[in-house]
């Protein structure tokens, strides 16, 4: 890096770029560029076809040689694009990085106003004349390095989650995976079989489950939820709750000097608990416990004691005998965790579909929706896999299965988007009921069969080809038979364009997901964004999908949008190769456009340090006096504090004050009369 | 459903039908006897409509080959087989070259017309060719016309067929015998008047 400089005499030069004919093709680059050489300030003014290419770059570090430039000013495309290639060439140069300033006049000029040549090229000197008075003014800035804990953190340990606690694990990095529920495993444990290979949810889930739990690296933390996150990339504070499960691990009976205690997941406590609930994880279709386990596939198999529940019989606790593993008198339990990186996987639920009144969810008693159809049709689930009808226990025959069940709704009361893995899983469940139940015929309800994914169009094809019947048209309502709760489901068929009723013995909804409970929550304490609809906000739709504007927080799986397996799996790995780059570096940069108090005008009234949103302003005492004090690794220079203090004592770097105000009488009072 | 409307008078009931629903599938069994008479897998189309497109009666009437398909799919059997535009087919086969599901859907329409015929159902024109192949030979005969413009393009009047050698007629009308179709064409002619 160079020397920082002594502000001088400035000296500009201006580069305009043609970029093909992309700019060059309704700005007057000639004009432009010699409109700059008559600028205050300005010692050189070129132009180049490709200002980005290695010739283009060499000539702004040539000419800071020659013309022994201050300042550098490329009007061009966006910064977000190549303000870092630009800053190279300045720092190739022998000048700070920082002296360079970027004119966009492609995105926000040459594109937008393709067929007016004239007032483009008057619009683009304004930007040049405005970037120059900038230019004019900038300082040398140091970036920061702060040093990375070497530790990660993973909140949500659906198959998305689990996968990237285990690569980051198996990276040498030690990584906290924090679950809300008491068992990991997500939705994909709910699971029967999966499309489009149809191989048994749990089967290729399991030994993944085992894995995290015996991975040396992993610190498991189910029945845990993050309260509160304090800090930046690199060092993030983040404190935990480990909910009152009630049951001892043996490690925690070894340390409560329970030698050989805890629990085994014998299931001795579950026999003799008299208190009967419904089982969250059976969609409330099976009973549990007061002291439950989701199901016999848990990880870990530790017993948790609902405590909503529980009478405190204490029937368990002498039922667990010597393992002594009960406690029915836990309190929850705070802990804080330091980690360098953190990736957040906390997955979707079934938005609840009984709002759309049409189709009668919850009024009619064979209508269900696809996980509880996923429930029933697992040999593991509440009817051994046998699907039957909720009204009367009878085997259904004819199955419609409702596709875009509150997906593509533009009426407020769905979603908008398209959920994505419905079609997919429909197919697959119209192959279970053939599978299963002889002569069952499905009816798939559809408006575009989405069989986007490798090998998916072929699931498609097979499943045609086992006679599903395929019907082109949304379902418009459905009404039940008072008699013998049978359905008919009323569409149109569009192919045909009749409409048409059809009665049938049971309906599917293959209702919409969104973002799980505690999304909302969990974004707010890492200060992620989210779009719209709540879905978590990638930094970048095509080139960053897992970052987030948030340096050191990655997204994975479907809390940033709904995805499949696969393509979870693929953005768990994504996203634990990305946050594990900070931590291998050892130390990250921050961009150094911090806000700095000028300590001699701070009056030490304190009330910036409220306003600021990351919690970087604090008052402190110096040389007798209180005065306000940046941590400049949490300030995200958002500027809050600088356009607020009255005293004008907070300079925000590389948007000073004098800076903006030059800028604007650029704008104003400069230009050609 | 359980309770069906009653309005008590017959002529009512009639006029307040639901005309446009249909059962979907009225005939499940129909799909499977239109593939194996027309050896293909009608049930996988996908009714893109590239069959359609192909379709050189398509823009000059009313038939839809693709909408056949979807009809036989759904085994709306009666529909299919009284429906005139099942004749339209010129069996070009332009739509099973290009159909993207590898499917012949000429063939379901030649096995959906043999359906038709079983039960006699085969428009004039049809019979009528069929006729005129027993007698002559060909489905068009050759005539005047025909024969000067054979001359003036320097060939035969008759071509190489029944109509220079009659004596192939008798072999050629044992076939047809043997299925006998010109007998049900006479037949279902004759009762039509
Ligand atoms: C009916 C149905 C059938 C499907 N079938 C298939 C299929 O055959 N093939 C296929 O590829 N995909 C299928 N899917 C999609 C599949 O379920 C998802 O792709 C997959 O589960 C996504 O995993 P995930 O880890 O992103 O989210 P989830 O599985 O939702 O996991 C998220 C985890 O985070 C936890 N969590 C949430 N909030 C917090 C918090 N604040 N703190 C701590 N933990 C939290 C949750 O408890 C959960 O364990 C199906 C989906 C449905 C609805
Ligand atoms: S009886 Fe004790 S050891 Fe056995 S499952 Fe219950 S809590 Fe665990
Ligand atoms: S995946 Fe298919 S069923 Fe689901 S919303 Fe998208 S188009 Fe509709
Ligand atoms: S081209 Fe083939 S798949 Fe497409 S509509 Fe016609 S028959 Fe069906
Ligand atoms: S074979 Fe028949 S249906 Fe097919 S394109 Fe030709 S005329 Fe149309």
């Amino acid at each position: 890096m160079a020397e920082i400089k002594k502000n001088e005499e400035p000296r500009i030069g201006v580069f305009v770029c043609h970029c093909g004919t992309n700019i060059a093709g309704s700005i007057d680059v000639a004009a432009v560029r010699d409109y700059a050489k008559t600028l205050p300030n300005v010692a050189i003014a070129d132009d180049y076809q490709y200002m980005c290419s290695t010739p283009g770059q060499n000539k702004i570090r040539d000419a800071i040689a020659e013309h022994n430039l201050t300042g550098v000013v490329v009007a061009a495309c966006s910064p977000r694009l190549h303000e870092p290639t630009f800053r190279n060439a300045t720092a190739a140069g022998g000048l700070n990085p920082f002296r360079f300033e970027m004119a966009n006049i492609r995105e926000q000029n040459s594109w937008v106003h393709m067929h007016q040549p004239e007032e483009a090229t008057a619009k683009a000197k304004d930007a040049v004349r405005i970037a120059v008075a900038k230019a004019s003014l900038l300082e040398d800035l140091i970036p920061k390095s702060v040093p990375v804990e070497k530790a990660a953190m993973v909140v949500g340990g659906g198959v998305g989650g689990m996968q990237a606690a285990l690569d980051l694990a198996n990276a040498g990095i030690k990584t906290y995976l924090v679950e809300k529920n008491p068992t990991i495993g997500g939705r994909m444990s709910q699971l029967d079989k999966t499309f489009p290979t149809l191989d048994c949810s749990q089967c290729i889930l399991t030994p993944k489950m085992v894995d995290v739990y015996r991975n040396e690296n992993i610190e498991l933390l189910t029945y845990t939820e993050v309260e509160g996150v304090e800090g930046y990339i690199g060092n993030f504070d983040v404190t935990l709750r480990k909910k009152a499960r009630g049951v001892l691990t043996p490690a925690e009976a070894e340390a409560r000097g329970i030698i050989g205690g805890g629990c085994t997941g014998c299931g001795d406590c579950e026999a003799v608990c008299p208190v009967i609930k419904p089982n969250p994880f059976e969609l409330g279709m099976a009973p549990r416990k007061a002291i439950y386990i989701y199901h016999p596939q848990v990880s870990p198999l530790i017993y948790t004691v609902d405590f909503d529940a529980c009478v405190k019989c204490g029937l368990c606790v002498e039922a667990c005998g010597e393992k002594k593993a009960i406690d029915l008198d836990a309190k929850d339990e705070f802990m804080t965790v330091k980690v360098g990186t953190v990736i957040i996987a906390t997955g979707y639920d079934i938005f609840p579909i009984e709002k759309k009144l049409e189709w009668g969810y919850k009024r009619f008693d064979n209508v269900i929706t696809s996980l509880e159809f996923e429930r029933l049709i697992c040999a593991s689930g509440p009817t051994g896999g046998h699907l039957v009808r909720p009204s009367d226990g009878e085997t259904p025959k004819k199955v419609a299965f409702v596709l875009c069940a509150g997906s593509r709704d533009n009426t407020g009361v769905g979603k908008p988007y398209c959920s994505r893995f419905c079609c997919m899983y429909s197919l697959k469940h119209a192959h279970q009921i053939i599978e299963k139940i002889p002569g069952a015929v499905p009816y798939i309800f559809y408006m575009d069969i989405r069989s986007f994914g490798k090998m998916y169009e072929e699931f498609y094809y097979r499943i045609q080809n086992e006679g599903a019947k395929f019907i082109r048209g949304r379902v418009a309502n459905i009404l039940e038979d008072p008699v013998t709760k049978n359905l008919h489901v009323n569409a149109e068929d569009t192919l045909l364009g009749r409409p048409l009723d059809i009665e049938v013995d049971m309906v599917v909804l293959a209702a919409a997901v969104e973002p799980s409970a505690e999304t909302e929550k969990t974004r707010r304490l890492f200060g992620v964004s989210c779009s719209q609809d709540g879905w978590l906000l990638e930094a970048h739709p095509k080139l960053n999908p897992c970052g987030t504007t948030t340096a050191g927080v990655y997204l994975a799986g479907v809390c940033q949008g709904p995805k499949d397996i696969p393509d979870t799996v693929a953005q768990a790995e994504g996203a634990a190769s990305a946050a594990s780059i900070p931590i291998h570096r050892g130390e990250v940069e921050l961009e150094p456009y911090f806000a700095q108090c000028i300590e001699e005008k701070c009056a030490g009234c304190g009330l910036c340090v409220n306003l600021c949103p990351y919690g970087a302003l604090a008052l402190v005492e110096k040389d007798g006096r209180k005065v306000m004090q940046v941590t400049e690794a949490k300030c995200k220079g958002c500027g809050t504090c600088g356009g607020f203090c009255p005293g004008g004592a907070i300079k925000m770097q590389h948007f000073t004050t004098p800076q903006i105000v030059a800028q604007i009488d650029a704008f104003l009072l400069g230009g050609e009369q | 459903m359980a309770v069906k409307k009653d309005y008590k008078d017959q002529k009512l009931v009639e006029k307040l039908r639901d005309r446009n629903y249909y059962i979907p599938d009225s005939n499940p069994e129909f799909i499977k006897e239109v593939e194996q008479i027309g050896r293909t897998a009608a049930h996988m189309c996908y009714q893109c409509g590239t069959c359609t497109g192909s379709c050189p009666s398509a823009p000059r009437s009313s038939y839809r080959i693709r909408l056949f398909m979807r009809k036989a799919i759904l085994g709306l059997e009666e529909e299919i087989l009284t429906d005139p535009d099942l004749w339209l087919c010129t069996t070009c086969y332009s739509c099973t070259d290009r159909c993207p599901r590898n499917l012949a859907p000429t063939d379901v329409i030649m096995a959906m017309r043999n359906l038709a015929a079983r039960r006699d159902i085969i428009p004039r024109n049809f019979l009528k060719t069929t006729q005129l192949i027993y007698e002559t030979g060909h489905g068009v005969p050759n005539n005047d016309a025909n024969r000067a413009a054979r001359k003036k393009l320097g060939l035969d009047e008759e071509p190489e067929t029944t109509h220079k050698y009659p004596e192939y007629l008798p072999g050629l009308r044992k076939i047809i015998d043997h299925y006998g179709l010109k007998e049900r064409a006479d037949k279902i002619l004759s009762e039509g008047e």
